[in-house]
């Protein structure tokens, strides 16, 4: 046998061997498919970067000619304010607390979902929780927070002193959470707050650093498979086999849930509105499409709960409303849902109960009625003698403002007054011979104690 | 607003607002889908196979270089030949076998790595890979289904590939001689090397005319072959013998490749040369899609098995680095030439080595059994416990 020693002949050689290996004519070939290949990775590159740079997604014409039987054409699911002679305007975006003599929506006097009319989820009378002691609010502080137990002694999601970092960044940090079940639970928070890493870590796409946690009342990651047989989630944007239809995509997800829950795909396609457009390749689908192919892989699993990240990404009015009519009536059924958003006023309307998350803690989470009653009140008084009112009220030492306008008085009163407060400030005003003629209680939205509480304009006040 | 909207299940409760019992599907079901197993299910594999065949642009390149080389190769000499069988030979011939063979496994080998890195890496670039995990099936068991889905696309092409060739070569090739013609010299076909060399000690001055320096035969430009005189015998019967015993694996390989290049391979060789042209699609696969899932992509892996099966091999292959020698017999196209069925070393000529296949590998002195197949299966399972071991720890 001839042993060829290692040099510049026997480069050479080698390159002629590699020659005879395949034929120039094969190599000729093998660079072509090389150049294919390059261009279809340059393709593939540059279709990747068109979502990033191109249009804005375009509406979704299905989604909105095919509404959801029995949501109201209009408006929000939840109740507006009661009956007024001349309703007040809805205040901006971006909106803090009223000035004084500015009027904003008062909230239902109610402080429990179950009393509205139109909310189908449970009683959630669960007092607030303070997780951010260090950081007074202007608008005061909230209810101290005693987890009660749930009744079958579980929660939906339950973390206790979860953390997450990337090498400096601390995305999630030492959150407590507690997601009652049966509800529809807004985890609310600025861009860039943690809120999907919280979401990934819950799902075990990514491992916490430490901490504790449960879905369902089962511990993850060690029973995570047992825990995720029952949930169903959305995280980030819903993104598919583009070059499958809709249908074949949720075949793909089905298999791997196993469970029989490709006899449910017909069924979750039709409750999306997805039935007519199922066998078209995703690649055509809008945004708002996709998020509801999402909302359908999630319901295959026939999940107790859903987690959905931003669900109202790219979807138009129509689409929101329609979302958030699914919404309720996933928690109708008894599911509880998840939602992290940032956008205040969707949650403000679809959830029940929420979590503020900001710099990755949970800095409030209770009822939105109770997080709101948090804030402080105002009651705007049209009376006699505006400067009298003002100083009786401010001697009797029940408000923490008072402020006078030309038709009366702007009494603000401390955080979590009640509506005897308001009585008090009436017959205060009365005794001291002053005639009221008008009393009107202004409460704070969830934006205006959103903003409050968070860091996302600056620091939190 | 919610009571219209249709149900999902037909079990859900009626009252809105009803809570869901805990578990109320049954542990048992979640217990029955082996939810946690790393073994894939059926319907894991063939929705894979789905998503995998229904990548039209991936599967014309793979149908093309897989079934589409043989088929027009055979196609046109078939047609050429029917046309005008005086100009144009038969359609199949040893020659036609081996140079097919050859680029079937260089291109099997490469759209193989292709199509592993693509079902590695796919669900991945595609952002659906969380939402298989969050199904709560094992990380592994999703890994795992990829194998067999890959490999019942590229199997099935290999082997019709394959068995076209092996019917052309067979049924409408070129007739069987009786005995190999070496040289004007006619000798015994289906010798092994022992009864090789009782002919040649037998016929010395014969066995020095056909391989030790007799007349030489070349082939004419007409294709008429051309007898030209070769030198003067100038060995002894004495000398011719012990020639022979010094040199009877270089004559062997001689008489081997002729007999090669000069009749069709037997069922057996067939046989030999199918399943290893499975093993280097298999290994091709694997190690592309350990490839694809270590690093999530799979237009870089493909590069890496292109530059590894047609630049890197072949080096290593047909170089003997001295102080390197044991490193090249790590790469697994090494490995794999030496395993290279003896039919397809055809005209090679001086290659020694033993394998299972009958091959004799390239330059490389000839590695034993036990660390080629070591080799092999090191490549296989390695890369498929890296792209698992990949795909359980990455962040979905």
């Amino acid at each position: 046998m001839q042993v060829t020693t290692f040099g510049p002949g026997a480069i050479l050689a080698a390159g002629a061997a590699a020659g005879r290996h395949l034929g120039p004519g094969l190599f000729l070939l093998v660079l072509l498919v090389l150049a294919a290949l390059g261009y279809g990775g340059f393709r593939l590159a540059e279709r990747r970067r068109q979502p990033r740079t191109g249009a804005p997604p375009p509406t979704d014409e299905a989604w909105r000619s095919a509404p959801v039987a029995g949501a109201p054409p209009t408006g929000p699911p939840r109740p507006g304010p009661p009956p007024s002679p001349t309703p007040p305007p809805p205040p901006s975006a971006g909106s803090r607390l009223p000035d004084a003599l500015e009027v904003t929506p008062a909230r239902p006097p109610s402080d429990q979902f179950s009393g509205q009319p139109g909310r189908t989820g449970p009683d959630l009378s669960s007092p607030t929780v303070d997780a951010r002691p260090s950081v007074a609010p202007r608008l005061g502080p909230t209810v101290p927070f005693t987890a009660p137990e749930p009744a079958d002694g579980q929660w939906a999601v339950e973390t206790h002193g979860l953390s997450k970092r990337f090498g400096a960044n601390v995305a999630v940090n030492n959150v407590e959470l507690l997601v009652p079940r049966g509800c529809a639970f807004g985890y609310l928070g600025p861009n860039g707050a943690g809120k999907t890493t919280l979401i990934r870590t819950l799902l075990g796409l990514t491992r916490a650093d430490s901490g504790t946690m449960a879905l369902l009342g089962i511990p993850v990651p060690r029973e995570r498979s047992r825990a995720l047989a029952k949930v169903g989630a959305i995280v980030d944007e819903p993104r598919f086999h583009g070059h499958l239809s809709g249908r074949d995509n949720l075949r793909v997800l089905a298999a791997a849930r196993g469970d029989g829950a490709d006899n449910r795909i017909d069924p979750a396609l039709e409750r999306v509105g997805l039935t007519e457009r199922a066998d078209d390749k995703v690649a055509a689908y809008s945004m708002g499409m996709r998020q509801r192919l999402g909302v359908g892989a999630c319901l295959l699993g026939d999940p107790e709960l859903l987690i959905l990240d931003e669900p109202m990404n790219g979807l138009d009015p129509a689409g929101m409303h329609q979302m958030r009519a699914m919404i309720r009536s996933l928690v109708g059924e008894g599911r509880t849902v998840v939602l992290s958003s940032h956008l205040l006023d969707e949650v403000e309307r679809t959830c029940d109960a929420v979590a503020i998350v900001d710099q990755g803690r949970v800095i409030r989470q209770g009822t939105i009625d109770e997080l709101v009653r948090g804030a402080n009140v105002t009651v705007n008084v049209g009376c006699s003698e505006p400067a009298r009112a003002a100083d009786l009220i401010s001697r009797a030492a029940i408000a923490t403002t008072v402020t006078r306008s030309e038709a009366g008085i702007s009494v603000t009163l401390p955080a979590g007054a009640a509506r005897e407060h308001v009585a008090e400030v009436n017959r205060r005003l009365v005794e001291g011979g002053i005639a009221v003629y008008s009393l009107q209680e202004v409460r704070a939205s969830l934006e205006d104690w959103f903003l409050s509480v968070t860091s996302r304009f600056g620091d939190p006040r | 607003m919610t009571q219209d909207v249709p149900a999902l299940a037909p079990e859900r409760p009626a009252q809105p607002g009803a809570p869901r019992a805990p578990g109320a599907r049954g542990e048992h079901q979640l217990a029955r889908d082996r939810r946690g197993s790393w073994l894939p299910t059926w319907a894991m594999i063939t929705t894979k196979h789905l998503e995998l065949r229904k990548r039209r642009g991936l599967m014309v390149v793979v149908a093309l270089l897989t079934i589409g080389l043989p088929f027009i190769v055979l196609g046109v000499r078939l047609i050429f030949h029917a046309a005008d069988p005086k100009t144009y030979g038969p359609a199949g011939s040893p020659d036609v076998f081996v140079g097919l063979v050859n680029p079937m496994a260089s291109f099997g080998f490469i759209i193989a790595a292709t199509l592993g890195a693509a079902a590695g890496s796919t669900d991945l670039t595609d952002g659906v890979f969380r939402h298989l995990v969050i199904t709560g099936r094992s990380r592994v068991a999703l890994y795992l289904a990829r194998i067999p889905a890959g490999l019942s696309i590229l199997l099935p092409l290999v082997a019709v590939a394959f068995t076209a060739l092996s019917l052309v070569t067979s049924f409408a090739g070129t007739s069987q001689p009786a005995s190999l013609n070496e040289n004007g010299v006619s000798i015994p076909l289906h010798l092994d090397q022992t009864q090789f060399k009782s002919w040649l000690l037998a016929h010395p001055r014969r066995a020095e005319e056909a391989f030790l320096g007799g007349p030489v035969i070349i082939q004419g430009g007409n294709g008429k072959a051309v007898v030209t005189p070769g030198p003067p015998a100038r060995l002894t019967a004495t000398k011719a013998r012990s020639r022979i015993d010094r040199q009877i694996q270089q004559l062997y390989a001689a008489y081997t490749s002729a007999e090669t290049t000069s009749l069709n391979p037997a069922a057996n060789e067939m046989a030999k040369v199918g399943l290893w042209l499975v093993l280097e699609v298999v290994v091709g696969f694997m190690v592309g899609l350990g490839l694809g899932s270590l690093m999530g992509q799979r237009t870089v892996p493909t590069i890496l098995m292109i530059v590894l099966e047609i630049i890197l091999t072949p080096i290593l292959a047909s170089v003997v680095i001295p102080y390197l020698i044991n490193g090249q017999r790590l790469i697994v196209g090494v490995a794999m030439d030496q395993l290279r069925p003896a039919v397809l070393s055809g005209g090679g000529g001086g290659h020694e080595g033993h394998a299972i296949l009958g091959g004799r590998g390239l330059e490389i002195p000839p590695m034993p059994i036990w660390a080629m197949v070591s080799v092999i299966v090191g490549w296989i399972l390695g890369w498929t416990v890296i792209g698992a071991w990949r795909m359980a720890r990455r962040d979905a």
